[in-house]
Order: structure tokens, then C-alpha cells, then sequence
């Protein structure tokens, strides 16, 4: 099956292609320090760029992956529009998947943790995004299996989310942002510039072939965070 | 077929019209969950546009007897606007082009309130149609979100002549109805109390001290609250209709005066109107009389709706697949007057 699968929910634009058989084309988007996130700008053309490297057009992608988030609101939104839009126009099959399990799936799947002593048994890995207002979006797998859903946290509340489950590693820009608690708390994080921290095109169209396909006009974000209901005209 | 898209506010639009610019369908879902907060919360009304925006887009071709396969356009508000919800258009509607391979028609939303007298119109008692209208005209639009006095000279763009230094009119109508108690969204609230008022009963300023064709309307909201702390509880309770009356009033006048004043400057023999405020019924009855031929939009085409959109789009030059990869939505502000 043919899966193209995109994520929008950090401040990166990832794109993954998969045609079957050898690994998946990726694609990716990172602002520079300082620059806003080209969610809207990047996520188009980035796909068509995949596409045209596999020589494919778009009639011929049999589903679409994306994103559900938690993440940034607004790239979130950008990723699932254009999601939900592609499959009503083209007839894909769509599916959502987590944006922390996407993370989580990078890390179990790491060249390193693969060699790791005591191998075959899976780590724990903690997926965890920088929020914003002082808080984390978490999420944690032990394979494929959920160990706690995603939850927006602050960083004191992670020691006692760790606490007692043995040993752990942690990914996700929220990773790097709260490495101190993490490391306090016992979990491994990778070095700041590793590509662990960045959600994979590929595992994205991996977890894509895994899910159910949902309607054009009901996925939705997983926004686990309320919005903030003041109006515009009294802030 | 031209499909338009608008999601610059909280209502979420969709419309079908035929290359030569007929309204097919013009579907408009308003959100309705801002009145309980008393105004418009832009990330709720980003949530609501995504949750709604495919099956307004299929209400709207299926109303229009048509289906995504005799689309020769997509037509879009790129801005200005909320830009959460705005994005939420731009990307469902690049996707709809590309996946089609359709030229995209980025649409300016104030251009649009314009392109909305390229439709027929309605006559004074709101029954009959009229024709479309062709530039050169003057026009007042005067919404929530804008307020603002253009001369349009052709189809593709307009050179504002005014607009309002502070407060949109329609903003001035939800401070009012807020002041006196009214709930969101107050234009029509006050509208329908001011009806049972006397609008002479109190003077309130029409900012008339103001030269050119520029507008003010914060100055307005101050009197009405002076007033109101003036009067009694009673008193103030038992004139509410001659408040709301008066305060309308003064609006109206701001407008048409300066409307007035343009058509005699510059002998503009046509005006249009638009925007959520021009549906109001008594600024339609004020200005009846203004110029040669006013030109008036059904309600529906008042109010923010994609329709507008893809009037405006027949006259901006579309961009072609791969074109259009990069486009981006811009917010209120950007966009200079
Ligand atoms: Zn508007």
C-alpha cells in the first residue's frame, strides 16, 4: 500500500512516503532558531517533492497519515485540514496517528537501543513536547504498547510520572527544554541535536499502515488542552 | 465551477458559483458558540471551522447540483482575519486544488466585501432583485471587523477613501447593545430594541468634527456610557429603547454623512454597501436616497460568506498547481488601508 503520512504538530514539517518494500522517502522542514514554524508554507510542497522522487502522483497514494497531535494548535490544524481536504478531493483512505507515539516509535526503534545490553527488551521511552506556559505534552510506550496516555503536565510532575518503572529514555523537543527534571528523575535523553528529538516520515507512515481508517470529516487534533474561551475584545 | 471558501471569523463558508459568476449555492455555518462568551474566541473558532469546513464544502456542492469533478477553480480568503481560522481554509483549500490539479484564486476578504455588488442585488423592500453592478462606484463597508469608504474603479481593486481610526462600526453596535445590556452579537439585539425608539431623543456625537471621509466611532461608546451613568436605574431601564434608538442612530449618521459627502466631492452617480452592518435597516433607508442608484446586497451577501469570495476571484489572476505549494494565510493589520 502506498501511505503518504505528515506531522505538523511540533515546530517541524515532517513528511514520510512509503511504496512498499524498501524504506520509506522522508522529507523535513525545521525553522531555524528564531524563525516561525513554515507548517502551511513547507507541507505541500514537501509532499509533492516526495512524490515526484518516487516518480508517483497524487491518484496513485492509497491512504494518508497524519498527525494527531498534542501539539502546537494552530500546525496541528494546518496538518489535519489538509489531511481531511486531500482524502475528500482524491478518495485516500485517512488515518490519524499520535504525534508522541510517532517519537516514542523512533527511539525504540534506534540504531543504539537496538544494541543496547539486555536487548529485546523494549525500553520505556517518554514522548515529550514543549508546550508552552511552562508545561510538557507527555505520552509513554513500552513498544507498541501505551504505558500512559497524552496529558499536558508540568515539569515537577515528571519525577513522579517516572518514579518506579525502571528505566527510561526520553524524546521530543520537550526532552531537550526539561532535561534537567528528566535526568533528575533518571530518564535518558539523547544529545539536543539528535534526530530522536524530530518526528520520522518514516515511522509516521509506519504507524499509519497500522491504524484504522477514520472519515474525512470527523478526524479531529488531539488538542488535550482546553482554549483559552476569553474573547478577543476582552484581553 | 468555481468552489470559494471563507473562514476569516467565526462563520465557516463554502459556495459553488459558474464561471460567469452565478451563486450556485452560498452556505454559511455560524458557529453560534461564541455568544456565550460574549464575543469571538479565536481558538474556538479554529476548532469549529476544522470541525465543520468538509461538510460545508459538501453541503455546498451538493446544493449546487454539482460535485468536485466540474471544478475549473478553488477560491479562497487568504486575509485578513483570525489567522488560525483563516489557515484552516487556506490549507483545506490548497489541498482540494492540488489533489485536483486546479488553479487557486487567493481572495483579499475586503476585496470580497466589494466583489459582493458584482452579484445581484435586492430592491428597497428587500423583494425584487436587481443587477449586478459594474465599476466605477463609491462603496461603504462597514462590518464587525472593518469599516471603510473605497471608490472602485474596476473589478480587480478599490483606493479606499477612508476608514475608521479606531473602532468598526460593527464593533460600535456590540459595545452599544453591551452597554445596554443586550446579548452577542449586538447589531441585530439593538437593532430590533431601537425599533420601538425615538433615534432624536438624545444626541449623541457622529463624529462630525472629522474631515475627509475618515471615521471614529470609540467617542460614541464613551457618551452612551456617560449616559447611561447619568440617567437613573429606572429611568435608564424605561429609555433603553431611545438609547439603543439614538446610539443607531448616531452610527447611521456617521456613515451616511460620509458617504453624503463623497458622492457630492466626487459625483459618484452609484454607491454599493456591504458588510455585516449593511444590513441593517435603517442605515439601508438612510442612504436610499444618497445617490442616483444605491445598490443593495441581499442580507446573505452582507454578512461574511464565501459567495463574495468567488465573485472576487473571477478577476484575480489564479495561480497553478505547484504555484501555490508556499501560499500563506495574513492576519488582520497587515493589510494597510
Ligand atoms: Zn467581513
Amino acid at each position: 500500500m502506498i501511505v503518504l503520512a505528515f506531522d505538523t504538530a511540533t515546530a517541524d514539517t515532517a513528511v514520510g512516503l512509503a511504496t512498499g518494500g524498501a524504506a520509506a522517502r522522508t522529507a523535513r522542514h525545521t525553522p531555524a532558531s528564531g524563525e516561525r514554524p513554515g507548517h502551511v508554507a513547507q507541507l505541500l510542497g514537501l509532499a509533492r517533492g516526495l512524490l515526484a522522487e518516487a516518480g508517483i502522483g497524487w491518484a496513485e497514494v492509497e491512504r494518508l497519515g497524519v498527525g494527531t497531535g498534542p501539539g502546537s494548535f494552530t500546525g496541528l490544524r494546518i496538518g489535519v485540514a489538509t489531511a481531511r481536504a486531500l482524502a475528500q478531493a482524491g478518495g485516500q483512505e485517512l488515518v490519524g496517528v499520535s504525534t508522541l507515539e510517532a517519537l516514542a516509535r523512533g527511539v525504540a526503534s534506534a540504531p543504539d537501543v537496538a544494541a543496547a545490553p539486555g536487548r529485546g527488551v523494549d525500553p520505556t521511552v517518554l514522548a515529550c513536547l514543549d508546550a508552552r506556559r511552562g508545561e510538557a505534552f507527555v505520552g509513554a510506550w513500552r513498544g507498541d504498547a501505551l504505558v500512559f496516555p497524552p496529558r499536558a503536565v508540568v515539569p515537577e510532575a515528571l519525577a513522579g510520572l517516572l518514579a518506579g518503572r525502571g528505566a527510561w529514555r526520553a524524546a521530543g523537543d520537550g526532552s531537550v527544554r526539561f532535561r534537567a527534571q528528566l535526568e533528575a528523575a533518571g530518564a535518558h535523553v539523547p544529545p539536543d541535536d539528535s534526530a530522536l528529538h524530530h518526528v520520522s516520515g518514516a515511522r509516521l507512515c509506519e504507524l499509519a499502515l497500522e491504524a484504522s481508517p477514520a472519515g474525512h470529516d470527523t478526524l479531529e487534533p488531539e488538542y488535550v488542552r482546553a482554549p483559552d474561551a476569553v474573547p478577543k475584545h476582552l484581553r | 465551477m468555481i468552489l470559494a471558501l471563507e473562514t476569516s471569523c467565526d462563520d465557516t463558508c463554502a459556495a459553488v458559483l459558474t464561471p460567469e459568476g452565478v451563486i450556485r449555492s452560498n452556505v454559511i455555518s455560524s458557529q453560534g458558540v461564541h455568544d456565550q462568551f460574549g464575543g469571538v474566541v479565536p481558538e474556538v473558532a479554529s476548532r469549529q471551522h476544522l470541525q465543520l469546513v468538509n461538510a460545508v464544502v459538501d453541503d455546498a456542492l451538493t446544493t449546487a447540483q454539482t460535485t468536485l469533478d466540474d471544478l475549473t477553480l478553488v477560491a479562497v480568503t487568504q486575509g485578513p482575519g483570525l489567522v488560525g481560522a483563516l489557515l484552516v481554509g487556506v490549507a483545506t483549500a490548497k489541498a482540494i486544488a492540488s489533489v485536483r490539479g486546479l488553479p487557486l484564486a487567493p481572495v483579499d476578504h475586503l476585496q470580497g466585501h466589494v466583489a459582493a455588488s458584482f452579484l445581484p442585488g435586492v430592491d428597497a423592500e428587500g423583494t425584487g432583485h436587481t443587477p449586478p453592478l459594474e465599476p466605477p462606484f463609491t462603496c461603504l463597508v462597514a462590518s464587525g471587523g472593518h469599516t471603510f469608504l473605497a471608490h472602485v474603479g474596476d473589478h480587480a481593486s478599490f483606493d479606499v477613501l477612508g476608514r475608521t481610526l479606531d473602532d468598526a462600526a460593527g464593533e460600535a453596535f456590540d459595545k452599544g447593545a453591551r452597554l445596554l445590556g443586550l446579548p452577542y452579537p449586538g447589531g441585530p439585539h439593538l437593532e430590533r430594541l431601537a425599533a420601538d425608539g425615538d433615534p432624536e431623543a438624545f444626541g449623541f456625537p457622529v463624529s462630525d468634527q472629522l474631515a475627509g471621509y475618515d471615521f471614529s466611532f470609540s467617542g460614541l461608546k464613551t457618551a452612551l456610557l456617560y449616559k447611561l451613568r447619568d440617567l437613573s436605574d429606572a429611568e435608564a431601564g424605561a429609555r433603553r429603547a431611545d438609547l439603543a434608538a439614538s446610539f443607531q442612530r448616531a452610527i447611521v449618521e456617521a456613515l451616511a454623512r460620509r458617504v453624503e459627502r463623497a458622492v457630492l466631492t466626487t459625483g459618484a452617480e452609484r454607491v454599493s454597501i456591504g458588510g455585516g452592518v449593511a444590513a441593517n435597516g435603517a442605515l439601508r433607508a438612510r442612504l436610499a436616497g444618497v445617490a442616483g442608484h444605491l445598490h443593495i446586497p441581499p442580507r446573505a451577501l452582507c454578512t461574511d460568506n464565501a459567495a463574495m469570495i468567488g465573485a472576487a476571484a473571477r478577476h484575480v489572476s489564479a495561480l497553478e498547481p505547484g504555484e501555490y505549494d508556499d501560499l500563506d494565510a495574513y492576519p488582520t493589520g497587515r493589510r494597510d488601508l
